[in-house]
């Protein structure tokens, strides 16, 4: 039943928080929409050039670099969280002692500011002491030190683990919650049925955890398309622009080479993508929160 | 329950064993050298626990990198955008969860979205913006885009709370004559007051772990905030290990502690909705 006061209060109730997001979110979204579409840099009026910085970035070879970089870094990273994530709510999920104890422990790594996790990490790759290749080399596992960071690939295998790392809980918190809704009598019938570990796991277990782990993951994709911190404070999108993603790529071209225009245009063009997976979770969010 | 076998209990424990140590691995290291001396730090051969334990490194932090103003400057931006925040978005929650009105779906879709657009792409409009106004390159700057992270957030987090307080409460508290106005500060805050707790505190960890837009916006020493101070230990490819460590120890202590506090709203916040 909708009544005018209804409409007027609620209205009334909102004001704050939509007044400052249009003023704060949409007004300059807009207005930096706009100004991809001019060849605007710091400290200089903007000048409309029309598609001209799109069609530079289409024809530069560094952007589609970036962008195939995004999509290794995005895909490998979120399939490990989200195999990792899954072992985790499995193990958590069983009968085992100080269960919330490791719950607490396991989460920590996503608790601690990403720049904490990015310095301790560096440090742990470091080729000065760093204590990576000192037990490496102590176990035999390779019998010379390896420069984390220092050639493009194994960069780029670097900057995901880190990602991974600090990601996991956040998936096995979501999978452990999906888990724990299954009731444990479906379990002891499918047992009594002679139906082993597998095959439960495959018939039960993952099609009951299906919607909270897509969920889960498509919201992680999210996130890690547009990392920044992890991959800038590492690597600068080095060396050799090998982990160089579209977001370095967009705060490089905006605030070392001054063209905003042009870095605006770079996230302008991660948007499609990123507005289907936004609308995948409004969808479901929204239908199920009702 | 099912019979325990032996081997399956190997394997649960082992892999918790190994995602323990993968967990916890790096957040030791991060302990222990904040408590060496600068030379046990360069030492080739690391040292699994301090040889001389000591505090040289907070020293530094604290006497040479004037790491407790970086502190103080996150500890304002972050109190001050998460109460705004909270005391703002519970209005707007509790109209988007308990009242019905023309463009509800439309304005919850967009506090859904405002949520998740991510912050590599809003950080030149709000860069530009804070510039405009001349906030730019101070604390200031910073309180006044931060809530673009925080009150999407939060007024999402709420709606689900309001969601979960059974409407007769309400109209019970309306028939015996409350007015709305009363019923909200008596009786709807009241009972969502945990919630408001859960989110308040992660509204706060999420400012006091921002990087990107602090980048951008201060480049004033003396309004840094604690990431910004951290980032700053790097000068050209010397990394001064022990302060950096230490800092990191204090970044993450407080956020630490108030995730123990909220560790059971944790899940339901997260992955609001998709749960359910």
């Amino acid at each position: 039943m909708r009544t005018a006061s209804d409409n007027k209060l609620a209205y009334l109730l909102m004001s704050p928080v939509l007044v400052y997001l249009l003023a704060v979110m949409v007004l300059p979204f807009g207005w930096a929409l706009y100004l991809s579409f001019t060849n605007k840099v710091v400290g200089m009026p903007a000048v409309f050039t029309g598609l001209k910085n799109y069609a530079e970035l289409v024809q530069d070879s560094l952007f589609w670099k970036a962008a195939w970089n995004t999509l290794i870094f995005t895909a490998a990273a979120v399939f490990f969280k989200t195999v990792f994530g899954m072992i985790m709510g499995l193990v958590l999920n069983e009968n085992i002692i100080f269960r919330n104890l490791f719950r607490v422990l396991l989460f920590l790594p996503w608790t601690i500011p990403t720049i904490v996790s990015v310095f301790t990490w560096q440090w742990i790759y470091s080729d000065v002491g760093g204590v990576l290749n000192f037990l490496l080399l102590k176990l035999h596992l390779t019998d010379r030190p390896l420069g984390w960071l220092a050639t493009p690939d194994l960069a780029m295998f670097s900057v995901i683990l880190v990602n991974v790392w600090r990601g996991i809980p956040f998936m096995g918190i979501a999978i452990l919650a999906g888990l724990q809704t299954i009731s444990k009598d479906i379990y002891e019938a499918a047992m009594l049925d002679g139906a082993g570990a597998v095959k439960r796991f495959i018939h039960m277990t993952l099609p009951s955890v299906r919607e909270v782990t897509i969920m889960a993951a498509v919201m992680t994709t999210i996130w890690t398309l547009n990392d920044f911190e992890i991959i800038w404070l590492l690597t600068r999108g080095g060396p050799s622009n090998g982990t160089q993603v579209l977001s370095t790529l967009s705060y490089t071209i905006g605030f070392l080479n001054m063209s905003l225009g042009k870095a605006i245009a770079i996230a302008i063009m991660t948007m499609p993508p990123l507005i289907l997976l936004i609308n995948y979770v409004t969808k479901r969010s929204l239908t199920s929160g009702d | 329950m099912e019979h325990k076998s032996t081997g399956r209990q190997i394997l649960v424990y082992g892999t918790l064993a190994v995602m323990l140590v993968f967990a916890l691995f790096p957040l030791y290291w991060m302990l222990n050298t904040s408590f060496k001396s600068q030379g046990e730090i360069y030492n080739l051969t690391p040292t699994f626990w301090p040889k001389d334990f000591g505090w040289e490194a907070y020293d530094k932090l604290i006497t040479e990198k004037g790491f407790l103003g970086n502190v103080r400057n996150s500890l304002l931006v972050s109190l001050a955008v998460s109460v705004f925040s909270i005391s703002v978005s519970m209005f707007a929650a509790y109209a988007i969860s308990k009242l019905n009105f023309k463009g509800r779906s439309f304005i919850s879709r967009g506090i859904l979205y405002a949520y998740l657009m991510p912050r590599a792409v809003l950080f030149i409009p709000l860069y530009m913006l804070v510039s405009a106004i001349g906030v730019n390159n101070s604390v200031y700057g910073l309180m006044l885009i931060y809530p673009t992270i925080t009150i999407p957030y939060a007024t999402w987090m709420l709606i689900s709370y309001f969601k979960s307080i059974p409407v007769e409460i309400e109209e019970a508290a309306m028939i015996d004559g409350c007015s709305r106005g009363r019923t909200l500060r008596s009786i709807i805050f009241p009972l969502a007051a945990p919630g408001l707790a859960a989110t308040f505190i992660f509204s706060f960890t999420l400012c006091w772990s921002e990087y990107l837009y602090a980048l951008v916006v201060v480049t004033k020493s003396a309004d840094k905030t604690i990431t910004l101070g951290l980032s700053e230990m790097i000068v050209g490819d010397v990394f001064a290990w022990g302060p950096l460590m230490g800092g990191s120890i204090i970044a993450s202590i407080p956020v630490i502690i108030m995730y123990l506090f909220t560790s059971k709203y944790m899940v339901s916040g997260m992955t609001v909705g998709g749960v359910k």
